[in-house]
């Protein structure tokens, strides 16, 4: 029995910083990579919490779900993704770890 | 003017590595500030999570860190084309030990605390700026602080220390993406499942794969959960466009872990990146600010210990910070360390296992097919071997040099 990943995310808890953390740099350049690497683009394909997703040719991106690996900060070829930690003890927090 | 730092050290990050560095410095006297992003410590954190209990002991009182369950049985699975070669090894306790890391993380922070280290969680440092020769501001969501030295403990992915240019980003052959899960399983179904003879004994398994693509694995008891995690290079899951948790539930598939966790439930699911590049190769060192554990690429992928490497770091780094160590004498001083040393010699075997899959596919299939040619006493099935000699031998090589 596979589990989905909405049941996985499920189990986390998360305080919703009300600034993104995660920020596209150049949405211009998500057009870009899309042409050279199709989609599923290598942001969209290496989040363990599916963050990112292509939406009429463009990328959004759903911060909240974030469990800060750091993947897609590695993965985006055009180094697009502007990554800061979110604030005052908030996003994910991890009972196990 | 004329104002002194209003800390000797802080440290950013209260893991395994931060809370050894406010540790060692706290105990030399300085004034020491840990700050720490998640609300308590070890609540960002995420390993498989294994320990060396000898390493941690050299830092910390071990009578008073948490863990789950000390390792009595190793197992090493190599699991190929829906074949599995299992090899246990009974361990002596004692020696490897898993850990939870809210729990452990805590209990390693509590010893910092009690040294006179002070620990301000749900605070995100954002930035290093130095004053002048005496003083380096650190600045946070909350506000700036300064500091004499400056210790980086900030993890993998060190965003301060790649922001400044200390050390680089990870490229994505240097950086293993894991996706992990942790089911509650009661203690007695995990002392009967696991073949455990008490609740403090636990089994730790490390497992090989090459399908859907070549990956390594882990399973680790917990005192009342199990916990199951994979990881690849982000270079080979963005390859063939895998997703992290796919590759975790075809992996779960390949060793029926479905079976050993009947009847519990999903705990938690977590991610994280596990740097195989790092020190020597980088520099890890500016003028009074001083990188430490996963920050500085300071992981042992041959014998999968992180925190060890972590921790011993650390320490040294809380020494060289309240000592003003120049960073010459920092990094030399570090590959002294026999836990660092074994990190820097095991380098060149991982990345020759990690640079190309089809050798990592290899190695996993490999001892099935040598006890699948000796049980049809067909030896020259074998054969393949032959092409693969100059990798064999050049991962020979390389093993050869850790070991002697």
């Amino acid at each position: 029995m596979s589990i989905k990943i909405e049941e996985k995310l499920y189990t986390l808890r998360y305080k919703r910083d009300d600034q993104p953390h995660l920020i596209i740099a150049n949405h211009q350049v998500c057009l870009k990579c899309e042409s050279t690497y199709g989609v599923p683009q290598p942001c969209v394909s290496i989040c363990p919490a599916d963050v990112y997703s292509w939406d009429e040719n463009k990328i959004v991106v759903a911060y909240e779900n974030c469990v800060e690996c750091g993947a897609c900060k590695i993965a985006c070829p055009y180094n697009n993704i502007i990554w800061k930690f979110p604030r005052y003890g908030q996003g994910v927090s991890f009972r196990y770890g | 003017m004329g104002n002194l730092p209003e800390f000797d050290v802080v440290v950013v990050g209260a893991g395994p590595a931060g809370s050894a560095a406010a540790l060692s410095a706290a105990k030399a006297g300085a004034k020491v500030l840990v700050i720490e992003r998640g609300p308590e410590p070890g609540a960002k954190n995420v390993s498989g999570a294994r320990v060396r209990l000898n390493t941690v002991k050299k830092v910390f009182d071990i009578a008073s860190v948490q863990i789950e369950r000390k390792v009595v049985n190793e197992r090493f699975l190599f699991v190929s084309q829906g074949r599995k070669v299992s090899i246990d090894i009974q361990t002596k306790p004692d020696i490897l030990a898993t850990v939870s890391r809210l729990k452990f993380d805590g209990s390693l922070a509590r010893q910092a605390e009690n040294a006179g280290a002070l620990i301000v969680t749900k605070t995100t440092a954002l930035g290093l700026e130095r004053q002048n020769s005496e003083e380096i501001s650190v600045v946070t969501d909350r506000g700036n602080v300064t500091a004499k030295s400056v210790v980086l403990a900030e993890g993998a992915n060190a965003l301060i220390s790649m922001s400044l240019g200390i050390r680089p980003e990870f490229s994505q052959d240097e950086a293993v993406e894991v996706a992990k899960e942790v089911y509650l399983l009661n203690k007695d179904e995990v002392n009967k499942r696991f073949g455990l003879p008490d609740d403090y004994s636990g089994t730790s398994w490390e497992i090989l794969i090459d399908s859907p693509i070549p990956a390594m694995g882990f399973l680790y008891t917990y005192r009342d959960s199990v916990a199951i995690g994979v990881g690849a290079t982000i270079r080979s899951l963005v390859s063939v466009k895998m997703k992290p948790y796919i590759l975790l539930e075809e992996f779960k598939k390949a060793i029926n872990f479905g079976e050993l966790v009947k009847g519990g439930s999903l705990r938690e699911y977590s991610a994280k990146i596990i740097p195989e590049g790092g020190y020597p190769e980088w520099s890890i060192c500016r003028e009074g600010i001083y990188l430490v554990g996963d920050a500085a690429g300071l992981v042992n992928a041959l014998v999968l210990d992180g925190i060890g490497p972590a921790i011993v770091s650390g320490a040294l780094a809380g020494k060289a910070a309240v000592e003003g160590y120049g960073c010459e004498r920092y990094e030399q001083e570090l590959a002294k360390l026999p836990e660092i040393h074994s990190v820097a010699v095991s380098r060149p075997v991982i990345k020759t296992m990690l640079s190309d899959t089809s050798n990592l596919a290899l190695y996993a299939k490999l001892i099935p097919d040598i006890f699948d040619a000796w049980s049809a006493n067909d030896l020259s099935s074998l054969s393949y071997i032959k092409g693969k000699l100059p990798d064999l031998l050049k991962l020979g090589l390389n093993l050869l040099r850790v070991i002697s």
